[in-house]
């Protein structure tokens, strides 16, 4: 085919076919769409910490790096005086919440002396900002901020600015400006004892940024310093911080790009749908032109190259659209619509163009692979018989179980293949495999239902159903793309709802006390000391309080992360995590007990009856693991340790949160009351009763599933909007038919209702196999998908009530559409349908 | 130009629809064949055309034996050599009238220029020069037809097949139609075969034939 003749009818065919091919483009668009957002969100939040890593760590080769409350600064002399060091700055890092504003700002404690060896920025910019006056490095109450954490706080040089700290608000004075460390977001550098003293870190260090002599052995050095670093402290590479995090979040990008993807596949589905109704409707054309010399490939060639330029626009309109709602979204919500992995990072807006470009290259792969599928039918076209016939369906396609059956054979077996990384390749494999499944068996099922509904005398009804049967082709791409976005909205439902009753039954049982009180909902800076926990304890009417502690910290041995989360454990609070078993062991002689979570068995192969080692406070201590607990909060390891144990192992009196249990006769508002003004006692906490937590998390999750809800419904609509239009091209080419049928003494509204007959049954076969491929679907996300990427169990739970509606809708509105693109065929005078020949 | 030799062709039953089928065109020529509903000339033309495969004989076109083309080598000997006029006119929507006509054209990656002149003659031929930006919508049956003769001629075919050309108009279009047929097939010099229900439309022919009985011969 040469491309003046494939100009010529690539024009004639877009321009004829406008909205079905808008239709296709909406579908790509859509996908790509998606799949470009979630890029962006996250390229754009990794470009960001990436950049303010490196940058703040300027010239260091490695940083030496603990468990997130930090390690001993006697390290700090251990590392300082390696021979083969140049430079050693301590850093102290922590979040402190800003008063009054739902914010933290990332306070760095350095030695500016030794820091700026590494990155002059720290002093030199700042002192000439300070436009003249005497540099404060060293005062206690000085902080120098980026220009980004002056405009976020409202403040210049001179002015002061509060934090919150362990014992109270910490109030600072601006001492000058940092502009050289502007990409790194807001941030605030201090004197690294200041920090200490302030923050109640004395005698902790978060990280030593070194940099190795020049003429020192890299890998003896390495040794050697790492040889004196207390346990669960590495020597890292500043990049790794940026890498740490998209580990982190690992789970939750791919899955998101992969709910994407699906979208993505949704729209290759519906425009195979749509270019094979198109092509039913063109099949006089095709076969004119291949009677007129075009060969088969030439074709084909033809069709793919229509579906790649619908599949281009698609891409690019997807990625205009995915570029503007990423930055609304990054704008509104933050990298990670507010799913809490990114907090206290700015807003950097950077696409991957290389991501964005394999993303879109993929739209237009759906669009063109779709195409040439519709392809396959067209090589079979007899041309004669297409040329001379009246014929309106599409040559049928090959329509045994035999493909379905073993396709659905390859997706059970997918669902058994393990994860690649922490990617569920197996699981999304299975689930393309029964989407393929389902469709491949529209033809072979449409056959089965429509031979067993019985012959009847009503005319209306025997009408619709042979012409449904005469179909078959039509019906197979038309409720193809029914099936798909039916199976997907279904699956993504009964797996939403699965997840949802059994985060509501964990939740019921995790806040089994009355009343928590949280130091720091953001940051890290603040905790409840002893005696803010004794001044709660103390209040009338606190039966007793649950210290909380958590910690994060790479167990011994391992590469990941884990949270370690310590507070009294007794059998109540076990069932509540749904531990199994869900009792504590007789205390014995041995290690003390630690329970962890499915994510520790799956990412770190610890099994019940295991002694594992956990670095705690600089040494390294043994647990036995006495039985696995479910955690939805997390999608990384976690151990769950009793605080007794904790302390002894690390003297750590301190606790995060704090779980109060009221006495039977405690009047509950005096006693909250009273607690609350004990908690106000502590910047930035808060006191909360079980309830409007367990309340809150719900409307989180609902609030991050909106997204999906939204995606369904547009996934259906496009589908619907297929269907209607599929209709309408069939009516107008059965108009004749109609003419004759109105002859015979049918009315305008019985045609229309004949025609509403025949989108139910569309809607009906499509409902049943997307409903059946749909549960196989949730199945897969929910013991496959889930497990091996969010490493969460749970159980199937039916959402009957919305399965029913949504099924209900689908049929009704394909009955509805299909009446509608009717009414203009039927509008003609019956006479003048009889006589139309073209 | 045409000779085709000892044809026949069965039913998928395997009921013979013709057997022993000869037949000659000489340049210029345009015959007519005749024949009952379901005697087999629309599949004898197909055949001819390469859209259908005899059970037995060859088809020759200007030297080339086309029963033993491939799939691909017969469309695009096609492309070069056949023109088609049906009984539907299956004209494209989308194209304008001269575009249709240009089709054949386009297939043969004629440049732009000689294309739309070569069209425009093939109209003027048929006398249909003034409709050559309409839509084929905007036509009526018999200019419809005038236009697919014009888009059968165009690229100077060796053979031009008409399959019920005048199946679809009144008398007098298509009386006017088969003269544009004729007046065409003489102009070009290509071999004519129409396969018609027609009296009136076969007379138009040089000479007609009579596909009954499953044999070909003189009507």
């Amino acid at each position: 085919m040469n491309a003046p003749l494939a100009a010529t009818l690539l024009r004639g065919s877009l321009s004829g076919n406008r909205w079905r091919s808008l239709l296709a483009v909406a579908c790509i668009a859509l996908g790509v769409a998606l799949a470009g957002a979630v890029n962006t969100l996250h390229a754009s939040a990794l470009d960001e910490i990436d950049r303010a890593a490196r940058l703040l760590a300027g010239a260091a080769d490695y940083q030496v790096k603990g468990p997130r409350n930090g390690f001993t600064d006697e390290a700090f002399a251990a590392v300082a005086m390696h021979p083969a060091v140049a430079v050693a700055s301590p850093v102290v890092e922590l979040e402190a919440p800003v008063p009054g504003k739902a914010e933290a700002l990332r306070v760095m404690g350095i030695d500016p002396f030794r820091a700026a060896r590494l990155q002059p920025g720290f002093i030199a910019d700042g002192a000439a900002a300070r436009g003249g006056e005497t540099p404060a490095l060293l005062d206690v109450n000085a902080a120098w901020l980026t220009p980004v954490a002056m405009a976020r706080l409202g403040v210049k040089p001179g002015d002061g600015f509060a934090l919150g700290g362990p014992a109270g608000e910490v109030v600072l004075k601006v001492a000058g400006a940092l502009p050289a460390l502007d990409e790194g977001g807001p941030l605030a550098v201090m004197d690294i004892a200041a920090v200490q003293y302030l923050f109640g870190r004395v005698g902790t260090i978060h990280r030593i940024d070194l940099r190795l002599r020049d003429d020192a052995p890299r890998e003896a050095a390495l040794r050697g310093i790492a040889a004196a670093l207390p346990p669960g402290v590495a020597i890292v590479k500043p990049d790794e911080a940026a890498m740490r995090t998209a580990g982190l979040t690992q789970a939750y990008r791919v899955n998101l790009t992969a709910l994407a993807l699906m979208a993505l596949f949704t729209g290759g589905f519906l425009v195979f749908s749509t270019l094979a109704l198109q092509a039913a409707r063109r099949r006089q054309e095709f076969a004119l032109l291949r009677a007129l010399g075009l060969t088969a490939g030439g074709l084909r060639a033809f069709l793919a190259l229509e579906g790649a330029l619908l599949g281009a626009g698609g891409a690019a309109a997807g990625t205009a659209l995915g570029l503007a709602a990423s930055r609304a979204m990054l704008e509104r919500f933050g990298y990670d619509l507010g799913a809490g992995f990114f907090s206290g990072t700015g807003n950097t807006f950077a696409p991957d163009a290389a991501s964005l470009a394999a993303i879109g290259l993929l739209g237009v792969a759906t669009a063109a692979a779709a195409a040439l599928a519709v392809t396959r039918p067209l090589a079979r076209l007899d041309v004669a018989q297409a040329l001379k016939d009246r014929h309106l369906d599409l040559p049928s396609p090959p329509g045994g179980w035999a493909l379905p059956l073993a396709l659905a054979a390859g997706a059970l077996a997918a669902a058994f293949v393990p994860p690649a990384g922490e990617i569920p390749v197996g699981g999304y494999l299975s689930i393309g495999l029964a989407l393929a499944a389902a469709v491949m068996a529209v033809g072979p099922a449409s056959r089965l239902l429509l031979d067993r509904v019985p012959a009847s005398d009503a005319p209306l009804r025997t009408l619709a159903r042979a012409q449904v049967k005469s179909l078959p082709g039509h019906l197979s791409a038309m409720v193809s793309g029914i099936v798909v976005s039916v199976a997907l909205t279904a699956a993504m439902a009964i797996m939403v709802h699965s997840f949802r009753v059994s985060l509501d039954g964990w939740l019921s049982g995790v806040l089994e006390a009355d009343l928590f009180a949280r130091a720091a909902p953001q940051g890290d800076a603040v905790v409840f000391s002893p005696e803010a926990q004794a001044r709660m304890a103390a209040v009338p009417g606190v039966d007793r309080i649950d210290p909380i502690r958590f910690e994060r910290l790479t167990p011994e041995g391992a590469t990941g992360l884990l949270t370690i989360i310590a507070r009294p454990v007794d059998a109540r609070l076990l069932r509540g995590f749904q531990a199994d078993p869900p009792a504590p062991p007789p205390r014995g002689s041995g290690p003390p007990a630690a329970w962890v979570s499915e994510a520790s068995v799956d990412l770190f192969g610890w099994r019940a009856g295991q002694e594992i080692v956990l670095p705690l406070a600089g040494r390294r201590a043994a647990f036995r693991v006495a039985g696995v607990f479910r955690d939805y909060s997390r999608t990384w390891g976690a151990v769950l340790v009793d605080l007794a144990d904790y302390r002894a192992l690390t003297g750590d009196p301190l606790a995060n949160d704090i779980a109060i249990h009221l006495a039977r006769d405690a009047e509950a508002k005096t006693v909250e009351a009273a607690l609350g003004r004990v908690v106000a006692q502590v910047p930035g906490a808060e006191l909360h009763d079980a309830s409007y937590i367990h309340a809150r998390a719900l409307a989180i999750f609902d609030r991050t599933f909106a997204a999906t809800y939204a995606l369904e419904a547009v996934a259906i609509l496009i589908a619907l909007a297929g269907v209607t239009s599929s209709f309408a091209a069939l009516a107008w080419s059965r108009r004749r038919e109609f003419g004759v049928l109105r002859h015979l003494g049918l009315t305008r509204r019985e045609v229309t209702r004949l025609l509403a007959l025949e989108g139910a049954a569309a809607g009906i076969i499509g409902a049943v196999l997307g409903l059946a491929s749909g549960f196989a679907v949730s199945v897969v996300l929910v013991h496959v998908v889930n497990r091996q990427s969010f490493h969460w169990g749970m159980a199937i739970h039916m959402p009957w009530l919305g399965v029913a509606v949504l099924l209900a809708a689908v049929i009704a509105l394909c009955a509805l559409g299909a009446s509608l693109a009717g009414r203009a065929a039927v509008a003609r005078e019956a006479v003048e349908a009889v006589k139309d020949d073209a | 130009m045409l000779q085709a030799r000892g044809l026949a062709k069965r039913w998928p039953g395997g009921v013979p629809l013709f057997e022993a089928v000869d037949l000659d065109l000489a340049p210029g020529e345009l015959v007519a064949i005749l024949g009952e509903s379901g005697a087999g000339k629309s599949t004898l033309l197909n055949i001819v055309a390469g859209l259908d495969r005899a059970e037995a004989g060859t088809v020759t076109v200007s030297g080339t034996t086309i029963t033993s083309l491939g799939e691909d080598e017969l469309a695009r000997w096609r492309r070069r050599r056949v023109g088609f006029v049906f009984q539907a006119f299956h004209l494209l929507p989308y194209l304008s009238v001269e575009e249709n006509v240009a089709l054949p054209l386009l297939l043969n990656g004629v440049a732009a220029v000689e294309r739309r002149g070569r069209a425009a003659a093939a109209l003027a031929a048929v006398g249909m020069a003034a409709h050559a930006q309409r839509k084929p919508a905007s036509l009526s049956g018999g200019e419809m037809q005038r236009v697919a003769v014009a888009r059968a001629v165009v690229h100077r075919p060796a053979l031009v097949l008409a399959d019920e050309p005048t199946g679809n108009l009144d008398e007098a279009n298509a009386a006017a139609t088969m003269q544009a047929l004729r007046d065409a097939v003489k102009r070009e010099g290509a071999a004519g075969l129409l396969v018609t229900h027609s009296a009136v439309a076969a007379a138009a022919a040089d000479r007609v034939l009579r596909l009954a009985g499953r044999r070909l011969g003189p009507a």
